[in-house]
């Protein structure tokens, strides 16, 4: 008898058990802690209602049982005239004011309640955490291409070329925002090529990391890098690079960040990859912040509310309940939202930390302020005020692209496109530091082309970031911030005097181009002469960075220029491949694969293994197409 | 926190601690998806249950009585949940990782064997009513004594023991007839 009970003890343990999920297992342990909160609110609201009652029962109780029967009779008498108050009530009526001081008597907590049914109708959706399967569901790939169509992008025509003689200055602010790359991802991930105004190739080429080097002095928040190579994809022509990155903030010294999370509720914010995948997202972000770093919370939908006042982050159940309680429904009150969202922010200010309004949404805003000039000059004037927004975007069906980016740019703001899991630990954790720490504002560029060795340029996107030659040195003018260790890279493509890929015709009544020679020729050695207009976080006088581009900076050939130099040019040539560019002639898919397999570098992430995958996607959704 | 008993984190829990709930369940949380998994053979499935016991514990906190054990509430709130769950779901249970993986390393003959019978042990427990399942479970794969065992399923002594006796009889019978 033991004998066999021994046997089936034995098989019954030889069974192996696979290791759970580590992100089921977080997800597990956080649905129950938030729950646990939740609970706990709700326990310290019913308290609150009745705090005298409990203190008296808990006094009570303690001292024994004699007393405790005391209490319940002391109870019941309380609960009698309680009630003979309630038989009498309908004869109160006729006075309504004894009725209504009456009935604020006996339920102090009515006019409270009512004051919080904007929270609780926002409230009203809790929702139970359904399950693990809903932090991979969402990655599984997506529905309904056909909505695609709906995702509103600004249209924008590339640059054009330029003449040095007529034109010789070009300024652009930096764009630090990388939402384009991933919308193309999602979109090329199901098998379409992405609407052309959705491809900004600026955003596709800042999306990775470039090793660019760092200023050896803290006191400069960045060093720009310029190179001068042959362009892939013409002969004839060449591409100047400027690539500047910014230091990264030690972790001890990194400030104390005010967060006012700002997030859409309403009803298109249901799909799996929008909610859930944002409840995932903040799940993430909050693990990395400091414990006295401040998180709150306002939603909007029909209507905009605080679900979570300011608390600090090592509160973190407070804040993982606060999250878990959201769910879509109603119309998009974004303009409402924003306000509250900002006016937190102002209360919880600090000075010496960072204060940033992190707003989460489709960018549906249906009610309220919904003209983008508008909330655009809302947020615009809020800048002024010290606290930073980043705009995170999400879903597919009503992506509104265009109002997120002049939100972003607006705001003194990062714009991102979150499509998986994967891309919210992109940039909400990997690269927390660059999207959270500002430390350069306003970084305009601006380039000077010597019309003696260029006679016409390029500039390769940024075509929503262009600015007037006047603006450079106009404090007042806004332009792109840059992030703890963040890197922007910008390229030109530049015709040398004497090349036959030369666009544009010489003018039959212009002046020859000997202008200016004699000033012209003490500097003949130089290519171009690059400017950068920057300010420090808290300052509102702009500083200049000036290097000249020559000879020095030259490399003979594609295969000399350093690696991250040509990878930049290999994501160029890819997001002016997808836009139909007429520029890259015959280069195609394949060149620019032979590129950027040479160069992977690094790739700590696998950022660009992913994006070679992206190519060869894109080669058969070309393919798909011209069937 | 590591030198708080269950019973000491469930009580600073009752009292609103929210850290401690949290390290109570982070401890046992590999524990609970163990029995999960036993019971359900499905690992995302033993992953969902596992959450929902978690959750669970932090409704019941306060219906925790001081005199029983931590780990038979525990196993009772487990079994009731996978048994609900299972309910719900009507998921047929695969042991197949459990077992796939290991006859796949090249085993000695004996231990192989063992492990194939272990296979056709849980797909014969899968065919007994739930209730002998359970005692089953309990009893011999978490070692739990019948007097134990009762407390969880909150019946007699005898009952578990009839239980055990029963599925004893219908496994043999299952697995010889497979044989």
């Amino acid at each position: 008898m033991t004998e066999e009970n021994d046997k089936l003890k034995r098989l019954l343990n030889t069974i192996q058990i696979p290791e759970p999920n580590e992100e089921a297992r977080k997800g597990a342990l956080n649905a129950a802690v938030a729950e646990f909160e939740q609970l706990k609110k709700a326990e310290e609201e019913k308290v609150e209602g009745f705090s005298w009652l409990r203190r008296r029962t808990d006094k009570t109780l303690r001292r024994g049982p004699v007393m405790s029967k005391q209490f319940v009779i002391a109870v019941g008498t309380v609960f009698s005239i309680f009630l003979m108050v309630m038989v009498m009530m309908p004869h109160f009526v006729s006075y309504p004011n004894q009725y209504s001081y009456l009935r604020r008597l006996f339920s102090p907590r009515v006019e409270e309640k009512s004051k919080e049914g904007l929270v609780d109708s926002l409230n009203s959706f809790i929702i139970k955490y359904g399950g693990s399967s809903q932090s991979t569901a969402f990655e599984r790939g997506w529905r309904d291409q056909t909505y695609a169509a709906r995702d509103r992008f600004e249209a924008a025509t590339p640059n054009p070329v330029k003449k040095t003689s007529e034109e010789p200055v070009s300024t652009f602010s930096i764009d630090v925002d990388t939402a384009s790359y991933a919308f193309v991802r999602r979109a090329l991930n199901n098998g379409t090529l992405p609407q052309k105004n959705a491809v900004r190739i600026e955003e596709l080429i800042n999306y990775f990391d470039y090793d660019y080097p760092l200023p050896e002095d803290r006191s400069i928040p960045f060093k720009p890098t310029v190179a001068v190579f042959p362009t892939p994809w013409n002969p004839d022509t060449k591409l100047l690079h400027i690539g500047i990155k910014g230091f990264d903030i030690v972790a001890q010294k990194r400030p104390k960040s005010n967060l006012v999370f700002l997030i859409d509720v309403s009803g298109s914010m249901e799909d799996r990859d929008k909610l859930p995948l944002l409840k995932n997202a903040f799940r993430m972000l909050v693990e990395t912040l400091d414990p006295e770093d401040s998180v709150a919370m306002v939603v909007y939908a029909g209507a905009a509310g605080t679900v979570l006042e300011p608390v600090k982050a090592k509160e973190k159940g407070k804040i993982l309940a606060a999250l878990e309680r959201l769910s879509a429904g109603g119309s998009t009150a974004g303009g409402e939202g924003i306000r509250q969202a900002y006016a937190l922010a102002e209360a919880n200010f600090d000075p010496d930390g960072v204060n940033r309004v992190i707003l989460a949404t489709d960018g549906d805003f249906n009610v309220g302020i919904r003209d983008p000039e508008e909330l655009k000059g809302f947020v615009e004037r809020k800048r002024k005020t010290g606290i930073f927004l980043t705009v995170l975007g999400f879903g597919q069906g009503n992506y509104n692209d265009a109002l997120m980016q002049k939100l972003a740019q607006n705001g003194n703001g990062v714009a991102a496109y979150i499509d998986s899991l994967n891309e919210a630990r992109k940039v909400l954790v990997d690269e927390a530091h660059a999207n959270l720490f500002t430390i350069a504002k306003d970084v305009k560029i601006q380039i000077e082309f010597n019309p003696a060795k260029i006679t016409e340029y390029r500039l390769i996107g940024y075509e929503t970031r262009l600015l007037r030659r006047e603006d450079f040195n106009n404090d007042l003018v806004d332009a792109g911030d840059v992030g703890a260790g963040h890197s922007v890279t910008a390229l030109y493509e530049i015709t040398p005097t004497g090349s036959t890929a030369k666009l544009i015709d010489d003018l039959r009544y212009g002046k020859p181009e000997t202008a200016g020679k004699e000033n012209v020729e003490e500097k003949s050695g130089e290519y171009a002469f690059l400017k950068i207009r920057y300010k420090l976080p808290e300052s509102k006088d702009s500083l200049l960075l000036t290097r000249a581009v020559d000879k020095k900076s030259e490399y003979q050939s594609l295969a000399s220029a350093p690696d991250e130099v040509r990878f930049a040019s290999a994501v160029a040539a890819f997001g002016q491949l997808l836009r139909g560019d007429s520029h890259v002639k015959d280069f195609t898919y394949n060149d620019v694969i032979k590129i950027a397999e040479s160069v992977r570098g690094k790739d700590r992430f696998g950022y660009r293994s992913e994006f070679m995958n992206l190519v060869r996607l894109a080669k058969t959704a070309r393919a798909m197409g011209d069937n | 926190m590591d030198n708080y008993s269950d019973i000491e984190l469930v009580e600073l829990s009752v009292d609103g601690d929210t850290e401690a709930f949290e390290y109570l369940i982070k401890r046992h949380y590999m524990a609970v998806y163990k029995v999960s998994y036993k019971w359900c053979g499905v690992k995302e499935d033993a992953e969902d249950i596992t959450q929902e016991v978690l959750i669970k514990l932090a409704q019941k906190l306060k219906t925790f009585g001081r005199k029983s054990s931590f780990k038979t509430w525990l196993y009772r709130i487990i079994i009731n949940t996978a048994k609900d769950y299972h309910r719900k779901h009507a998921t047929k249970r695969v042991y197949e990782t459990a077992f796939a993986a290991e006859r796949s390393t090249d085993n000695p003959g004996s231990q192989e064997d063992e492990h194939i019978d272990a296979a056709r042990l849980y797909k014969a427990l899968e065919k007994l009513p739930e209730k002998q399942k359970t005692a089953v479970l309990l009893v011999f794969s978490e070692g739990l004594t019948h007097n134990e065992a009762a407390r969880v399923l909150r019946c007699t002594e005898a009952t578990v023991s009839w239980r055990i006796f029963q599925a004893k009889k219908r496994l043999k019978k299952s697995l010889e007839h497979e044989i």
